[in-house]
């Protein structure tokens, strides 16, 4: 519908907007220019740009910040998760929409009672049951916290993907003589990819972006995800006070979610839409 | 005949057999994992949660039941009202400000046409995407006393605030948190509320339009109240995060300047896992105090919205 009455009114709105978008794009750009100044440029002059652009600090915040080890301890949490938890979530959902079996309605309706438990108050019984099975301190063991489980947004989501394929497939697929898990790999999974790429991608999110899992569970330095390391690093600068280099550390944290939006803009809108349907 | 019959039903009961099995044998892979998975680490947990909370206990020692005295303790405690109180501050502002926003936001770029817009509704939702700690890091520099952004921006426009911490003092801490809660949550509802408003048919609009309601008539005499199903959905999930949520406070603020940011998710954190107190009992105490008024805010926002639901 067009009836844009160029107005007053217009101007007041579009402003708004720019605002709005100011506050997204100031911080971001202001990191990022800051990141290519030196220490005493920035303290100097916090506004100006930099003259020369200094791309050690992304060198300095690398080998100080440890980022080498931090960032292949985020790819194996953060990788083995996605693949074992969009795994497992993917065959859990075909299991518990298209195949009949004893408990399943017991099992459904266990799953449903999660969305009634906030979690916050089993922080502390699930830190002894991590301590209990010596799981603290390893990225493993937060690989298996993090992707045993159910959830019931992304079973929702695969489940009604896979409700819509039509039953024929399979009866067809048995008939010539496939497995159970031949169907599920050979027809299943290729007709449902749009929506387990859906899954992965807010799973990546999810899992890059956790924060207070890793810094409960990874005392230990050696083992800190992106996030706890940033904290620390942070934390730090309290007495020193090596600001572009944070600020170059900052920007290298944030680069892996904002690429895959990049890539993936239209499929995380589309999943972020489907996530309060559920309601 | 009789025999081959016998044969044959045979067979095909060796082959039911056989897929019977091999169901089984799915159905093992492909449930149990997940399902044992949310019972140890979900449900159990939550279980246990209750009995903890009528311990005394540091995770080391014997644990000793105490029966109700953490509860007792904890209604006392003068920390944990004050906590409550910031909570308090916070679901009355944080809510309200992200879905009107979004609101005004999703409706400006649904409904008018300008150039800027196709940029905008990529560019607002990248605070969803980016980790908390990106979120928390960019506003301390944000806020800043000797460097931060906007103690530069007021300068520009000609107020001096000199070396003003806005984090760092009493009077504005908890306050200075609610840009950041408020921020990082507005893209994804302005992606939702758009996506509703797709949906309304626009015949509804045109008779309005010939009428000569102003976009601001529309928006809150036909937009809203269409959307309010939604919105109830929005503002719940906004109200529990803002009971369950300190991240950002844990970050930024750590409770402080003198305990002015606390709120009552921190202040069982750290009970819990902070530096000078490891008590398991306490804290699980005000973790089942929490899961009761998490079921209260939804049974209030469930009770508040229902009444105006209309439909098209």
């Amino acid at each position: 519908m067009k009836v844009n009455e160029r107005t007053i009114g217009d101007l007041l709105w579009r402003i708004i907007l720019l605002l709005w978008a100011l506050t997204i794009i100031v911080p971001l750009l202001w990191v990022l220019y800051e990141s290519l100044k030196t220490n005493q440029e920035f303290f100097a002059d916090v506004w100006a740009l930099p003259r020369k652009w200094a791309w050690v600090n992304y060198k300095k915040a690398w080998v100080s910040y440890e980022l080498g080890s931090t960032m292949l301890n985020t790819l194996y949490y953060v990788g083995a998760s996605l693949v074992l938890g969009t795994f497992l979530t993917t065959i859990n959902a075909y299991a518990l929409v298209r195949l009949q079996f004893k408990g399943r309605q017991l099992i459904w309706s266990m799953i449903m009672l999660s969305l009634f438990l906030p979690g916050i108050n089993a922080l502390i019984p699930q830190y002894v049951l991590m301590r209990d099975l010596h799981m603290l301190n390893s990225l493993t063991g937060l690989i298996l916290l993090d992707s045993l489980g159910e959830s019931v947004f992304f079973l929702m989501l695969l489940g009604g993907f896979m409700q819509s394929l039509p039953k024929e497939l399979e009866e067809s697929a048995f008939m010539d003589g496939a497995s159970l898990f031949q169907t599920f790999m050979r027809i299943i999974v290729p007709l449902s990819t749009p929506g387990i790429v859906t899954v992965a991608i807010f799973k990546f999110l999810g899992l890059y972006n956790n924060f207070l899992g890793p810094f409960i569970y990874l005392s230990d330095a050696k083992k800190h995800t992106i996030g706890v390391k940033m904290y620390h690093a942070n934390q730090i600068m309290q007495y020193k006070s090596d600001l572009v280099t944070l600020f170059a550390g900052v920007t290298i944290a944030m680069l892996p979610t904002l690429i895959l939006y990049i890539v993936f803009q239209k499929k995380i809108a589309e999943g972020a839409t489907l996530g309060a349907v559920k309601g | 005949m009789a025999s081959s019959e016998t044969t044959r039903t045979t067979h095909k009961g060796s082959l039911m057999k056989k897929s019977d099995m091999q169901k089984r044998l799915f159905v093992l892979i492909a449930v149990w994992p997940c399902f044992i998975g949310y019972l140890l680490f979900n449900l159990y947990p939550n279980i246990v949660s209750v009995y903890y909370s009528l311990i005394d206990w540091n995770g080391i020692s014997e644990a000793k039941f105490v029966g109700l005295s953490n509860f007792v303790s904890m209604f006392q405690d003068v920390f944990v009202w004050r906590a409550l109180y910031h909570n308090l501050i916070l679901i009355l502002t944080i809510p309200v400000l992200t879905v009107y926003i979004s609101l005004i936001l999703a409706y400006l770029l649904i409904n008018k046409g300008y150039l800027e817009v196709k940029l905008y509704r990529i560019l607002f939702f990248i605070p969803n995407i980016l980790a908390v700690i990106v979120i928390t890091l960019l506003w301390s520099f944000i806020y800043d006393g000797s460097y931060g952004i906007l103690n530069g921006l007021l300068k520009i426009i000609g107020i001096d605030m000199k070396e003003y911490y806005w984090l760092g003092d009493r009077s504005t801490a908890l306050w200075a948190l609610l840009p950041p809660l408020i921020w990082s949550g507005v893209g994804l509802y302005v992606v939702i509320f758009m996506n509703a408003m797709k949906s309304i048919p626009p015949s509804l609009y045109e008779a309005a339009v010939l009428e000569g309601a102003s976009h601001t008539t529309r928006l809150f005499k036909i937009t809203i109240p269409l959307l309010s199903p939604i919105i109830r959905v929005g503002v719940l999930f906004i109200s529990l995060g803002v009971f369950k949520g300190f991240e950002f406070m844990l970050i930024l603020t750590n409770g402080g300047p003198s305990g002015s940011t606390d709120v009552i998710g921190l202040y069982m954190f750290s009970m819990a896992f902070g530096s000078t107190s490891h008590n398991y009992g306490y804290a699980s105490a005000i973790g089942m105090f929490l899961f009761v008024i998490l079921i209260a805010v939804k049974l209030i926002t469930d009770r508040i919205g229902s009444k105006e639901s209309l439909e098209y």
